[in-house]
């Protein structure tokens, strides 16, 4: 018989920001991958719009300056299907922790480029982080820092909360 | 797994299945048989591209101001050499079922399968990208061989000072036959003229001084102007919302791109449809 909660406040925190955390990340790699051209049917002509919004993607990432014009497109074609299994990852909940780990270094990578790219004055009408256009700035960096802050957080309390038994299975065993 | 993470797999597929239904209910599908803009094309409502310029955006530049374009406006030494008798805007008329369809602004055999749509502002980076890149080898290999009718369409972005003004030089040279030289000479200048505004010397650099002065006069009708709001009017009925945005027309299909397609993602999807 269950005698304790499975939610504590840690447990809580890593269940909130999971599903925050993977919501976004679905959502960032829904606009990616089928944003702004959507064509569902036939198979060639889904694969076009994929292989087009890709490919304006890899636009958006050149106008970062970080890498150059191949890594760019290798980058456009390869990050968003990160970003879906994190996502989908991170809502499924198995094995959070690592899953974790890996969105934690992945907005820090983001982070410290757009800080870059906004350090120096680069033009970037559209930071490509998700479907709606917004230029670079101040609030596109308070932003992904909230994203990190949680990341980290939730990381924190997942690691913390998997040397502990569940209370499911403590219980059970006990 | 244990089952608690197969429930959770199918949450997460469950919430992935309403989150893509919720986004496609507002994106483009073309199942509609018709290839008339009312609902064939729906372009998507909330996109993104820094690459290419969406409506809402306002795009500026340290010069760009809220004034009129000066330099744009023809000078009083040129009206009064603009010669009375000037060619009137030809009436746009329906082709294939697609409305207002100018036909100095197309280009290509009638009879050609596939039908492409371009709205497209000359102040727009995304556009010149896409008329560099890809629309110059399009017009070779497939618009030149009778495989695409391509019809291009002004779009100028309220954000953007001189679109409007370039836009209309476009139609005014296009009455005269002269559209790709203008188009060119535009897309090519484009980060000088759009410091500047001065739209009329750069497409004087490339036409001579006679039809100079049929275009100055050509751009004050106003059938000019009320072709382009056609022309907006006829997009947002696409839902288009950025530039540039192209409406592929197949077989009473459409299929609405938007932003910049390279031409080797392009020649692929064009031979699939012509394969059909």
């Amino acid at each position: 018989m269950m005698q304790s909660s499975p939610l504590n406040l840690r447990r809580t925190v890593v269940l909130l920001g999971r599903l925050f955390l993977g919501a976004t990340f679905v959502y960032a790699a829904y606009s990616k991958i089928l944003h702004p051209t959507l064509i569902l049917h036939p198979w060639f002509a889904f694969k076009f719009a994929v292989q087009a919004n890709l490919a304006n993607f890899a636009g958006e990432v050149e106008t970062f300056k970080f890498v150059s014009a191949a890594n760019a497109a290798l980058l456009a074609h390869t990050l968003p299907f990160i970003e879906l299994a994190l996502g989908l990852l991170l809502l499924i909940g198995w094995r959070v922790r690592y899953w974790l780990t890996g969105v934690s270094l992945l907005l820090i990578v983001f982070l410290s480029v757009l800080t870059r790219a906004y350090l120096l004055h680069l033009d970037i009408k559209d930071c490509g982080c998700f479907a709606t256009p917004e230029p670079l700035n101040g609030m596109t960096l308070v932003r992904d820092s909230v994203f990190l802050a949680a990341a980290l957080l939730c990381t924190y309390c997942a690691f913390v909360e998997a040397r502990k038994p569940h209370p499911w299975t403590a219980t059970s065993s006990s | 797994m244990s089952r608690s993470y197969l429930a959770r797999l199918t949450f997460a597929l469950v919430f992935l299945s309403g989150a893509l239904l919720v986004g496609c209910k507002s994106q483009s599908q073309s199942a509609d048989n018709s290839p008339t803009p009312s609902a064939a094309a729906q372009t998507a409502t909330g996109s993104a591209m820094p690459v290419s310029t969406p409506v809402s955006t306002p795009v500026t530049s340290p010069t760009q101001t809220e004034a009129a374009p000066v330099q744009a406006v023809p000078t009083k030494a040129s009206q009064a050499s603009a010669p009375p008798a000037t060619p009137a805007p030809v009436p746009a008329s329906t082709f294939a079922g697609i409305p207002d369809v100018d036909p100095h602004k197309t280009r290509g055999s009638k009879s050609a399968p596939i039908i492409m749509e371009t709205f497209s502002d000359f102040q727009c980076p995304a556009c010149k990208q896409l008329y560099m890149g890809t629309s110059r080898q399009l017009n070779d290999n497939y618009v030149a061989t009778g495989k695409v009718f391509a019809i291009h369409r002004d779009f100028p972005l309220p954000g953007h000072a001189y679109s409007r003004v370039a836009a209309r030089y476009g139609r005014a040279a296009a009455q005269l036959g002269r559209l790709e030289q203008v188009e060119q000479v535009l897309f090519e200048n484009q980060e000088k003229w759009e410091q500047t505004g001065d739209v009329d010397g750069t497409v004087a650099s490339v036409l001579s001084p006679a039809d100079m002065t049929k275009i100055r006069a050509l751009i004050k009708n106003p059938a000019i102007d009320a072709a382009i709001e056609k022309d907006l009017a006829l997009g947002r009925t696409y839902a288009v919302n950025q530039t540039p945005t192209t409406i592929i027309h197949y077989k009473g299909q459409t299929y609405p791109v938007v932003g910049i397609v390279s031409y080797d993602v392009l020649h692929q999807f064009l031979d699939q449809l012509l394969r059909q």
